[in-house]
């Protein structure tokens, strides 16, 4: 058997780039090494009730009549409705600078605008022509690297709003140490603060079932718990894989949605990037009791905070970096009829040193539940008390990450360099998803479409 | 396929891409892509829909004579002379 078009990974980008093939040609198969779909952002099930692994928002929100927002772009390639993603807008959420400063940002861009003319008025002036650069500023234009926090120190004159307005976009996409690249940076300052978020009505589970219907029904096919051990070629010309089973599976086109070094291996290539920092992160579920439940902010959907005098966004010494973070509050998108309470926190945190403890299972297990301990400190500082209401927490570190979603070192904004053209050197193998360069849900599913379209169809 | 069966089947195909699509004051002459707002993306959903109707596979480099609806006609014409 001899599949034309072969997608590693079903997490939202193989998922987007397969259904965008079955279109056209529904001989496309999903190849799954887990049991579930998702990759990123897919869900589990602990103390009879699903969580979501990765989801706090969605980003790139849209309305409905703008045909040239990345949404609506996404949505018409994969003749996808809209309706399936059953929008819930972000309420309002908020950078907070402890002891500095406090930013509102919400789907409306002129509140984060007026909230900088306020309290940034020496800068106001130079964030309106920030966004005028970024207006006529090509972001998908392949470019070398270059540094966004230079290119904003250049304009705005605050070095606190640099950091404030980083710390969203980092903490949601970077894969380098306290700076981004320029393109991602206009990317994410446009997906984040001019687009906006929301998050679909029920799970992400509703979303992904919706998917896999939708490539079904065009014809595509999936495998799940079908792990790529090596894909095999002749000089620059791919022809199949094997899989961990043995099983060979000859094929004509192959796009690889796990990573670039991750590919790279099955290649037996040498890692790309060396030794280059890659960065973890801990995430805390906390699942309240809705009846114990305490004044939580209900005005407020994600919090990205910093404590500390300088805001820091690198690799920690220790296992957990407390001082800064994300707190994002689920029910509190608009319309939501939530039943059940949950706060979500995300840290930075070291691989290395999750992974030097975790050959002492109790040792490991023991570090889990004191970081979820802080972790809830630290976010009760900011939105109050809600320990005693907690009926469940889970906690995932960069090694639950990795097992997970195969990420390398767990970092699941992947690799510090990105191939933005997904041209990997073959003629018949690409690149899509986190290491192409394009992040979030909207970005990763966009990855698939436009390497797709941009490498595969009507080339074959 | 005649002349006026192809300009047909160029609209009902985008159509299909965008149901909103005005076709009142379509130009015939005038390039699709402005008149109708679609992009490159867009575009492509054509190319691939004549192949996956008409088995017609259009090389990149002749993308250009799907511009206006009258110049897919006449790109078109020979190519569906029998379909």
């Amino acid at each position: 058997m001899k599949v034309p078009f072969l997608v590693i990974g079903g997490g939202l980008s193989g998922l987007a780039a397969a259904i965008r093939f079955a279109r056209f040609n529904p001989e496309v198969l999903i190849l799954e090494k887990h049991t579930r779909i998702g990759g990123l952002n897919s869900y589990f099930y602990r103390n009879n009730r699903i969580f979501e692994t990765g989801l706090h928002a969605i980003t790139n929100y849209a309305e409905a009549g703008d045909r040239k927002a990345p949404l609506n772009r996404l949505l018409r390639q994969l003749k996808f409705s809209r309706d399936h993603l059953d929008i819930h807008q972000q309420i309002c959420s908020e950078i907070v600078f402890r002891g500095a400063e406090r930013l509102l940002f919400s789907n409306d861009f002129q509140l984060i605008t007026e909230q900088i003319a306020t309290k940034f008025p020496h800068s106001s002036d130079g964030f309106g022509r920030l966004v005028t650069l970024l207006d006529s500023f090509d972001p998908f234009r392949i470019a070398p690297f270059r540094s966004a926090r230079q290119f904003l120190a250049d304009i705005l004159p605050d070095r606190l709003l640099v950091d404030m307005l980083l710390c969203p976009l980092m903490f949601y996409g970077s894969s380098i140490e306290d700076d981004m690249d320029l393109s991602q940076f206009a990317i994410m300052f446009r997906s984040i603060f001019q687009e906006g978020m929301f998050r679909p009505g029920e799970t992400i589970k509703i979303l992904l079932d919706r998917l896999l219907d939708h490539y079904r029904n065009l014809g595509g096919s999936i495998r799940t718990g079908a792990e790529v051990r090596e894909i095999l070629h002749d000089g620059r010309k791919v022809h199949g894989v094997v899989l961990t089973s043995g099983e060979t599976i000859d094929c004509g086109v192959v796009l690889s949605t796990i990573g670039l070094d991750e590919t790279l291996a099955l290649l037996h290539r040498p890692p790309l990037s060396g030794d280059t920092i890659r960065l973890g992160f801990v995430e805390t579920i906390y699942q309240l009791q809705a009846s114990r439940c305490p004044a939580l902010p209900a005005d407020r959907t994600i919090i990205f905070f910093n404590n500390a005098d300088s805001f820091h966004y690198r690799r920690p010494d220790q296992p957990v970096d407390f001082s800064s973070g994300v707190i994002c509050l689920p029910m509190n998108f608009a319309g939501l009829g939530a039943t059940s309470k949950e706060v979500r926190s995300t840290h930075l945190a070291s691989y290395d040193q999750w992974q030097a403890r975790a050959a002492d299972r109790r040792a490991y297990a023991s570090l889990k539940v004191q970081t979820a301990e802080r972790s809830r400190m630290v976010l009760e500082d900011i939105v109050g008390d809600f320990g005693q209401a907690i009926v469940f927490q889970d906690t995932f570190t960069p090694l639950t990450i990795e097992r997970y979603t195969a990420k390398k070192e767990g970092a699941i904004y992947g690799n510090p360099q990105k191939i933005k053209d997904g041209d990997l050197g073959y003629d018949n193998l690409f690149l899509a998803g986190t290491d192409q360069g394009f992040l979030g849900i909207v970005g990763s599913m966009l990855s698939g479409v436009s390497m797709v379209n941009q490498h595969i169809l009507n080339k074959f | 396929m005649t002349r006026e069966d192809i300009k047909a089947l160029i609209l009902e195909i985008i159509h299909d891409i965008d149901d909103e699509a005005d076709f009142d004051n379509l130009q015939p002459d005038q390039p699709l892509r402005d008149q109708l707002d679609l992009d490159s993306m867009d575009f492509l959903d054509i190319v691939m829909e004549l192949r996956k109707r008409h088995q017609l596979q259009i090389p990149e480099s002749d993308y250009p004579r799907l511009a206006t609806l009258n110049s897919c006609a006449d790109y078109l014409e020979p190519l569906l002379q029998d379909a």
